[in-house]
């Protein structure tokens, strides 16, 4: 819809306020879990009402503002053991809930590589050889015999979270005393000295630049007694305050990767039944694992995961995708499948080491941005959930007892719940799983086991560095595939054309074209417009925003521009990239690729703010 | 100036981006996989609703009532977007948002529904609506309406409003070649099926969004089963057609090579 | 068998439309006899046009009243018409003045109503097609309930052609007009106001500009003022119609300095509209698909485009010239207006 200038007021709106008692930033697994918990208690006719402090005479007045245009936009899963689900929907039937179904088969696959571009160690060629040889393989895959315990899926389901979580909103919202907004970024938390007092919404009606521009409205202020903040590994407002207010101890998010996927309809003949789970490695780079869950109909969600120790410069998702799917193992079912929809987001990987302060004055954290994943299990949906019913849980209890929400009374009512769970329990004998994969491959797997056997007590490897600092360079990554002098020749030959470095690379090391098929093999564009339906409302600042632009010249690497899910973030003038808001899907996998550190902190010299619109697809 | 009452006809189509497939259901052709696809309120309609707004927020109407027919759930998550951008309040009937459905039937319950109203003031009516919506795209619901409520004076494609100092109503509607005709109305009742109109989309506005909440929420809650079908129409066939043509694709040819053989298909007859 | 009736104002010198010797084509398709129904305030013309049309009858209703498109006066006309008629199917063209009232008129006569429609055809009772969800599904559907009324869109069908022989005699159907139906007055039509009519719907030609115009081009800046007088200066050499992408039309929103004569009426696809033209030209866009449906009704595709792997290379255009558009237009205008002499 085109933007016409409006007769305007005389002068500038100014921000307005707003009052509430609890405003929560997000709404994913977390919030749903905390919002499902509360609005049941405020709907509980048998119970005493628990009335508003900001609007008295009113009920409790709690909001939820959801920066994507749908809740269940911006999310994407999953295969889960959903326990603390099943606890807050005991009647849950996976039949009620679109393309959900209970876990009937798992495999683990190790991939072969048919094409012979992967960068394989010494050891994985071995291996590769030995299984040729002496076991076969079964389109170049070789399924694991045995897989340890911590990677079973137990009594688990497949669920697309996008429909869960459009499902679990429609249940909380028709409880009628809660309200969830989408289409409403938030910019920031508003920080009086330690406490959180509300939240700030951004800005509409501004230019690219942020500028007032037709129809400004300014962020409105929302106060509220307690912020939840439930917005991701990689939410603006989570970030901010662990900028503001440190981490505990040493902790730092420094382990990430992209997981990005398809979701496809199978082929009518397919062999595949509802409730497969398949998890794979090996291919398309050893890095890069990789899954295929079944869900009901045909439909299927396939993808892969790019971990920030791949340490290319060029690591790109969207095309490893494309060799991943067309992997025989793969192919055999994917051959005539058709694209259903895509999306990309960022996991948190850091575990209990990325544990932010869970509370303070005014404020709480729950979800992935909280540090809840488990990386050895590599389930991160349930925990999510679960932290939200236990802060829900802690905050019913506070009402009741008219407790304000300091840090003190927060840290007793949430913070020991959470310390008691499963979640931590848990979370404790995974804390240093994926520490080997520092080292490398082989390390990081035999790693893990030696975790997941040992209940968390014997781990191999070191703490990872700040991601920024573990980009590698091009010459080395293709050190002995692409001569440095071609390296160069590639390098200049993009540089003038105005395109990323990946797709060249990659050819030149023995990666073979895609053949498109307008099917599942689609053009990057495409997958975005067909699959994911990625658009973005006009009238709000770019939220990519490169710091020092001299900073960005001097960067060789330009690792943005390679990792970009959506190709929002492309080569741009004099060495800055120049950044798309209509393309990007706000996987975020920008902020922790970025190989510039500004001296002597944790950030980095791009800046992902929130911002509205990306994926519109809740197939995800 | 007098205090209209507006009603805007409008329901919930899938999200512009989204791929559509036809079905059959035992209930006649559908979309695959309907409930799982994202809606936004009608685009048209929507216009007309942000128009009726502005006229209360001028003062010209007491208030904005949005008539939506479609599956109360798919229309409680619509309300979560479009309850943010201005204040309206709500008639939810629970039914069907198909494109397939009767334009007959459908405005058959809507009259049922408009008639029910309380307060009802026929000589204050503006009926609003979009000229045709994203789904059936046929254009004649709102015309039906408007016959069934006895109102005899229609526009379609309708781009301003403007309400001069006697009352009146002066529309502009959209007429061939890009042209508006402008006509003067003498005032309510009137239908009013909108195109684009002029006014830019609402900002997100947490204020409006938490007051709207407090009538839409119970309006969805009590949304009474409105049952349509597809009336007395027979489908022989729903198919997204397949057309693929041979692209030629041309890489080496000059610019004024080009240019000659463009020139020369533009003139063939 | 069915009894047809082609509905159609006359236009304001009294003559017949254009669209409606298309519709008459579709009528003819209804496979019944075929009279004629025209109202207008004068209609003598448009009778002298249709000798030699193979009309059963001719009915007329003529009055001061139906001299401007208005609802009440139009529909009672109409309405009228078509019970003299007893036509048990009513053909329309669907002029804004004959959408503007042709439901309302199926209802008064407890009738039906299909619009839009793309094709009609007779075997075996009468069936039409049409799309639906803004032209990405198409239906072909019958109905068994009369009067059954038929809005053909212009474009979709060819004009009929005519014999030779006399017109049946006209037949006055005179029609009530009270004040009821006269309390809105027409008062007179506006041009848009950009000052360049760009929307051509009768052009050989729909030219669609994209995003790519205003994108910085080789030498690394953007060159609107250029693209303007490139793409102002086909329109006016070739007499195409002007469409636009959703991007296009978007950008001209958010006030960045593009081209100025665009509005979101010339948009194709998507929201905007879905033109019918023999041909289309398209240049600087992707031809990603939720544009590419509004070409749903262009017949023959060509595009201009710097990048091969375009949505249109894949099946949705006949021939992708991979060049610079600035350039290519340049060239073309000038062919353009060198051949102009002859014409």
């Amino acid at each position: 819809m085109t933007e016409k200038t409006a007769p305007g007021p005389i002068a500038p709106p100014s921000r307005q306020s707003l009052d509430v008692d609890i405003a929560c930033v997000g709404f994913g697994p977390a919030t749903a879990g905390f919002l499902t918990t509360l609005s049941r208690r405020l709907a509980d006719a048998s119970r005493p009402p628990l009335p508003s402090l900001a609007s008295p005479g009113l009920p409790l007045q709690v909001v939820c503002y959801e920066r994507a245009d749908d809740a269940g936009f911006g999310v994407s899963g999953v295969v889960t053991r959903a326990r603390a689900i099943r606890a807050a929907f005991p009647d849950l039937d996976p039949a009620q809930i679109p393309m959900a179904a209970p876990v009937r088969e798992e495999k683990v696959l190790y991939l072969v590589d048919p094409v012979g571009a992967s960068r394989r160690s010494v050891t994985l060629r071995a291996a590769d050889r030995t299984l040729r040889a002496f076991h076969g393989v079964d389109h170049d895959s070789f399924e694991l015999p045995w897989t340890p315990e911590f990677l079973h899926k137990t009594e688990g389901i497949v669920f697309s979270i996008g429909q869960l979580m459009q499902w679990m909103a429609g249940q909380v919202m028709a409880q009628g005393t809660v309200q969830i907004w989408p289409g409403t970024p938030v910019a920031e938390a508003l920080i009086e000295g330690q406490a959180v007092r509300g939240v700030r919404l951004l800005d509409q009606g501004v230019d690219r630049q942020g500028r007032p521009g037709a129809g400004y409205l300014p962020g409105m202020d929302v106060h509220a007694a307690l912020t939840v903040v439930a917005d991701g590994p990689v939410g603006a407002v989570g970030r901010q305050l662990d900028q503001t207010l440190g981490m505990p101890g040493r902790n730092a998010r420094r382990e990430w990767a992209v997981g990005m996927k398809l979701v496809v309809d199978l082929p009518e003949d397919t062999p595949l039944s509802a409730g497969t789970v398949l998890h794979t490695f090996g291919f398309p780079e050893p890095e890069i694992f990789g899954f295929l869950y079944v869900h009901p109909d045909r439909v299927a969600s396939v993808g892969i995961f790019v971990p920030s120790w791949f340490d290319s410069p060029t690591r790109t998702s969207y095309r490893y995708l494309q060799h991943y799917v067309q992997h025989p193992a793969l192919w055999r079912y994917l051959q005539s499948a058709r694209l259903r929809s895509w999306g990309a987001k960022s996991l948190l990987e850091s575990g209990r080491r990325g544990e932010p302060f869970l509370v303070g004055d005014g404020f709480a954290r729950i979800g992935e941005g909280s540090g809840s994943t488990n990386v050895l299990t590599s389930s991160g949906v349930d925990e999510a959930f679960a932290t939200g019913v236990q802060l829900g849980e802690g905050v019913i209890e506070l009402l009741e007892a008219q407790r304000p929400f300091t840090r003190p009374n927060l840290e007793t009512a949430y913070v020991t719940r959470r310390r008691q769970s499963w979640v931590e329990q848990e979370g404790r004998v995974s804390e240093r799983a994926r520490d080997g994969f520092q080292r490398g491959v082989v390390t990081g797997l035999v790693g893990m086991a030696l975790s997941g056997l040992t209940g968390g007590r014997a781990s191999l490897g070191h703490e990872p560095p700040h991601p920024a600092d573990q980009v590698g360079s091009v010459e080395t990554f293709y050190a002995g595939k692409i001569p440095a002098a071609e390296v160069a020749r590639i390098r200049a030959d993009c540089e003038k054309r105005g395109v990323p470095l990946h797709d060249a690379l990659m050819d030149r090391a023995g990666w073979p074209p895609i053949p498109m098929d307008g099917q599942v093999l689609v053009s990057q564009q495409d997958a975005l417009l067909l699959g994911g339906k990625v658009q973005a409302p006009p009238g709000y600042a770019d939220h990519v925003v490169f710091l020092d632009p001299e900073l960005c010249r001097a960067c060789g690497k330009r690792v943005c521009v390679e990792i970009c899910s959506a190709e929002a973030i492309r080569p741009g003038d004099a060495g800055t990239p120049a950044f798309d808001r209509e393309k990007c899907v706000h996987c975020g996998a920008c902020l922790w690729s970025c190989p510039t550190r500004l001296s002597g902190t944790e950030r980095v010299n791009l800046e992902f703010r929130a911002g509205a619109g990306g994926l519109h697809s809740a197939e995800n | 100036m007098p205090a209209y009452q507006i009603l805007v006809l409008g329901s919930i189509v899938p999200d512009p981006l989204q791929t559509l497939e036809p079905l059959t259901t035992p209930q006649g052709p559908g979309l695959k996989n309907e409930a799982m696809l994202p809606h936004v309120l009608d685009p048209w309609a929507a216009h007309a609703l942000y128009e009726a707004a502005s006229l209360v927020a001028k003062g010209a109407a007491s208030k904005v009532t949005l008539v939506a027919l479609g599956p109360k759930a798919k229309l409680q998550q619509v309300m979560m977007a479009v309850g943010q951008k201005v204040p309206f309040e709500l008639l939810a009937l629970d039914g069907p948002a198909s494109g397939f459905t009767d334009a007959h039937e459908v405005s058959a319950r809507l009259s049922e529904a408009v008639a029910r109203l309380p307060g009802l003031d026929r000589s204050a009516l503006l009926l609003f609506g979009g000229w045709e919506s994203a789904s059936r795209g046929a254009g004649v619901t709102l015309q039906m309406v408007g016959e069934q409520l006895g109102i005899y004076d229609q526009f379609f494609g309708v781009d301003e409003l403007t309400v001069e100092p006697d009352g009146a109503l002066r529309i502009l509607e959209r007429v061939e070649g890009g042209k508006h005709q402008v006509s003067r109305c003498a005032g309510p009742p009137a239908v009013l099926g909108w195109a684009t109109g002029n006014l830019p989309e609402p900002r997100n506005n947490p204020q409006v969004g938490m007051a709207n909440m407090r009538a839409l929420l119970p309006a969805l809650q009590k949304a009474s089963p409105t049952p349509a079908g597809i009336g007395g129409v027979r489908f022989e066939s729903v198919v997204v057609p397949r057309v693929t043509r041979e692209t030629r694709i041309v890489k080496d040819q000059s610019v004024d090579e080009i240019a000659r053989e463009l020139v020369e298909w533009i003139r063939k007859d | 068998m069915d009894t047809v009736l082609l509905l159609t104002p006359a236009e304001q010198d009294g003559t017949l439309p254009r669209a409606a010797r298309e519709a008459l084509s579709a009528a003819r398709a209804a496979g019944g006899p075929v009279a004629v129904g025209l109202f207008g305030a004068s209609t003598g013309a448009a009778t002298g046009q249709l000798a030699g049309a193979g009309l059963a009858r001719i009915f007329c209703a003529e009055d001061e009243a139906l001299a401007e498109p208005r609802y009440g006066t139009d529909a009672a006309a109409a309405t009228a018409l078509c019970r003299a008629s007893g036509a048990t199917v009513i053909v329309a063209p669907a002029l804004s003045r004959v959408a503007r009232i042709a439901a309302g008129v199926a209802h008064r006569l407890g009738g039906r109503i299909d619009t839009h429609v793309t094709q009609l055809a007779s075997d075996g009772g009468l069936s039409v097609s049409r799309w639906y969800y803004r032209q990405r599904i198409e239906a072909r559907l019958t109905r068994a309930q009369r009067p059954w009324v038929l809005l053909v869109d212009p474009g979709a069908f060819p004009a009929a052609s005519f014999g030779s022989g006399a017109a049946p005699g006209v037949e006055r159907v005179p029609v009530e007009l009270g004040p009821e139906l006269k309390r809105s007055t027409v008062l007179g039509q506006r041009a848009p106001t950009s000052g360049e009519q760009t929307i051509r719907p009768d052009a050989k030609l729909l030219f669609v500009a994209g995003a790519g115009w205003t994108k910085k081009q080789a030498d690394g800046q953007p060159h609107a003022e250029r693209a303007s007088e490139l793409i102002l200066g086909f329109l006016r050499a070739s007499g195409a119609s002007l469409g636009t992408s959703k991007s296009l039309t978007d950008q001209a929103g958010e006030g960045q300095k593009v081209l100025e004569f665009m509005t979101h009426l010339n948009q194709v696809g998507q929201t905007g509209s879905t033109p019918r033209h023999p041909r289309g030209l398209s240049t600087c866009c992707h031809g990603e698909e939720p544009h590419v449906v509004g070409w749903r009704f262009i017949r023959e595709r060509r595009v201009v485009n710097l990048d091969p792997a375009c949505g249109w290379a894949r099946g949705k255009a006949d021939v992708l010239y991979v060049a610079d558009a600035f350039a290519v237009m340049e060239k073309v205008n000038a062919l353009l207006a060198a051949a102009k002499p002859e014409g």
